[in-house]
């Protein structure tokens, strides 16, 4: 029966697509490397593949609009260019890319990535036995510059117990006692919930868990768990999910018609990059939190970002461009102050550092944990009459001071 | 907590009709995954890229459109099309070489061909989450037993059946769908009483496919349309059709529903621990009756 099934003419053509395919592969291959012009070279590792490609892909935009500016003038005579390797999500492949990034490549800094675990493994076993410097631009784990923090690792973004603690005193603030706790069951689910969770118990010690429930990451269909959750009625939720699962949630939230018969808090449920997909049929009242809004503060400089973001890449920015943009402006500062491409003196020069944050003001990398000091916004989801998907309103700022662990705490989770 | 809590009617019915809404849209993928099973013996790792293109092109569809209640019900008909003619053309040009290799060149083949629409589906639609809207009037949700049920759900609900009803019409009532049982059966024997047996394959596969791409477009409007559903659904579908019974439609339908209620009311007893309750029902199923619940047509 063997060869029956087509006729020789659909063999042609098969045998035609593999040796066009193999010749672009070969080309690719074969085609010559730039010439090195010693520039500063900044290799990305981060997810480019599967769902958290959209916000590696911000981190990657922003990053790369804040190039074009610093690369007009240049940073020590010179420019700063980057490579991006894909971590298709995993731990190993990150690691591996990391080295080959640090031996073979030779890069200056390295910087990435939406994964923790990824974030934490590079940081451990590549940046600190080689002594290169790593920016984390969007993972949220709290360990990278708590607990598991060392010299080498520094974070742009907020992590999970900032948007923790901002939930949390948010929450303190209003009447609920009985709370049920769901969410993604992974680590920055539970590193969420747990940081909420202690900040509000902290602040108003009658509240209780009366039950909770995780369901597997980016689980599609959300519908059971609310239906329970709602039947055990609780005074209000706190919802633990990430990525994906947060437009799932969101989703469900509408159709189940939840927001309205219980409060909810979502860290991100206020976020650009999940309010946009759902347009106007998102859930209006969920309580959220982000560390940026492109529409809040009504800054010029913020105003100008947004503007810039825009013209360059027909978005508004998410909270992971905001990341990518001030990880590039920290580098060239720190490089601009070290006075050379020595990396300890790069990791000397931005400790400390502030550079002008794009929504205004200025950020600083805090010396004693290497962690940017961000605000938090707290709001609630409401339609607007500019946007074309839910905004947050009534939103209040919780600065970076007040949010983050102090330095005693962090050296007392590092067991110093 | 836990169990010691009693559980109202509400809950209970509440649960029921989740878990079988859940279980309605397995079905419809499932069972096209199971109907190539059990005609061309392939295992088709690649249906759940299809599923993924057919909520993808639903959400194409609906925005060219203009987002409204036509441009969803058109969404709904044309995204599986437009899956049946991706999937035409992979049959045409590769898998019809395929059918006379073993089963372990299939399955990595269907893998490879996963991974390459995965990266095509990021390619021509990017990376960004998509979502569409059901019309109004399925919007929001109606109170049974005491508790709110979406009503889109309650939709899927009604569809589940009808597609269960129309499978069996087509297999069982018509010539063409007789003709690919019995090929499923014996292909020498069709193909020697002078039927061409690689355009019944081809149609077969097309007919799967497609039902993959519906189960895509209808599911669109309740999750976010990301890259990454393709792994999501791939999983659960083989394990439903495995312990339902390779290639047996029924069989399709049962392992849905065990694994649609396992999972809503799994989540209602013990939520920490509800991932686990469906895949318990499996290895349960298994152990007891290793060639899945029905009969096997392989």
């Amino acid at each position: 029966m063997a060869g029956k099934m087509c006729t020789m003419r659909q063999r042609g053509l098969l045998t035609g697509c593999i040796l066009a395919l193999s010749f672009v592969v070969l080309s690719l291959i074969l085609l010559p490397a730039h010439a090195d012009a010693r520039n500063i070279k900044v290799g990305i590792i981060d997810c480019y593949s599967g769902p958290p490609a959209v916000y590696a892909r911000d981190a990657l935009n922003g990053f790369k609009l804040a190039l074009k500016e610093i690369n007009k003038k240049g940073v020590l005579g010179r420019k700063i260019e980057y490579t991006t390797r894909d971590t298709k999500f995993k731990v190993g492949i990150a690691l591996n890319m990391a080295k080959e990034l640090v031996m073979r490549d030779h890069v200056d800094v390295l910087a990435g990535t939406i994964n923790s675990g990824a974030a934490l493994a590079v940081s451990e076993n590549v940046a600190m036995p080689n002594k290169v410097p790593f920016m984390v631009w969007i993972s949220k784990s709290e360990n990278i510059t708590g607990k598991k923090g060392n010299r080498y690792a520094f974070s742009t973004g907020e992590n999970t117990a900032m948007a923790g603690k901002a939930g949390g005193v948010a929450l303190a603030k209003r009447p609920y006692v009985k709370y049920w706790i769901a969410g993604d069951d992974y680590e920055y689910g539970h590193a969420i919930g747990r940081a909420a969770w202690q900040n509000l118990k902290a602040l108003k010690p009658d509240v209780k868990v009366i039950g909770e429930s995780w369901w597997k990451p980016g689980e599609p269909n959300l519908t059971p768990y609310i239906t329970a959750i709602l039947s055990a009625k609780p005074d209000a939720v706190i919802f633990c999910t990430g990525g994906r699962s947060m437009t799932n949630i969101m989703k469900e939230i509408k159709a189940t018609g939840m927001a309205k018969k219980v409060p909810i808090w979502i860290h991100t449920g206020i976020d650009y990059g999940v309010d946009k997909p759902l347009g106007l049929h998102g859930p209006v009242g969920v309580m959220g939190t982000t560390d940026y809004l492109f529409y809040y503060p009504e800054s010029p400089e913020n105003k100008a970002f947004d503007k810039a973001y825009e013209a360059a890449y027909g978005d508004h920015p998410g909270f992971a461009s905001f990341h990518g943009y001030i990880t590039a402006r920290f580098i060239a500062r720190a490089f601009t102050k070290a006075g050379s491409l020595d990396k300890e003196k790069f990791i000397d020069a931005l400790e400390g550092l502030k550079v002008k944050s794009p929504v205004g003001g200025e950020i600083e990398m805090r010396a004693c944990d290497h962690q940017a000091v961000l605000p938090e916004y707290f709001g609630i989801t409401a339609m607007s009459p500019k946007h074309k998907f839910l905004i947050a309103k009534d939103i209040t700022t919780l600065t970076g001071a007040e949010v983050m662990p102090s330095c005693a705490e962090i050296m007392k989770v590092r067991g110093k | 907590m836990g169990l010691a809590q009693g559980f109202s009617t509400t809950a209970l019915g509440s649960q029921l009709l989740v878990g079988l809404s859940l279980a309605m849209i397995l079905f419809i993928v499932t069972s096209g995954l199971s109907f190539i099973l059990g005609v061309l013996r392939i295992p088709n790792i690649a249906h759940g890229s299809l599923y993924m293109i057919g909520a993808f092109s639903a959400f194409s569809i609906s925005r060219l459109l203009g987002g409204g209640a036509l441009g969803f019900w058109l969404a709904l008909l044309l995204a599986p099309l437009v899956v049946a003619l991706v999937s035409f053309i992979a049959e045409r040009t590769l898998f019809c070489h395929l059918y006379e290799r073993e089963h372990l060149m299939l399955l990595l083949f269907t893998f490879a061909l996963m991974l390459v629409l995965g990266d095509l589906v990021k390619m021509f639609w990017g990376a960004n989450y998509r979502s569409i809207t059901a019309p109004v009037s399925f919007q929001g949700s109606v109170n049974l037993f005491g508790a709110p049920s979406p009503r889109y759900n309650l939709f899927l609900l009604l569809l589940g059946p009808l597609v269960a009803v129309g499978l069996w019409l087509f297999s069982n009532k018509t010539k063409i769908g007789k003709i690919a049982r019995a090929a499923a059966v014996d292909r020498e024997m069709v193909g020697a009483i002078g039927i061409n047996v690689s355009w019944v394959f081809a149609f077969a596969f097309v007919f799967g496919c497609f039902l993959a791409g519906l189960g895509g477009a209808l599911v669109a409007p309740t999750i976010s349309i990301t890259l990454g559903m393709d792994h999501d659904i791939i999983m659960e579908a083989f394990l439903i059709v495995t312990i339902g019974g390779l290639g047996n439609m029924w069989g399709a339908l049962v392992g849905s529903l065990i694994f649609g209620l396992t999972q809503s009311f799994g989540i209602l007893f013990l939520p920490q621990f509800a991932i686990v309750f469906p895949y318990a029902a499996v290895v349960i199923v298994l152990i007891w009756r290793p060639k899945g619940l029905l009969k096997s047509v392989w």
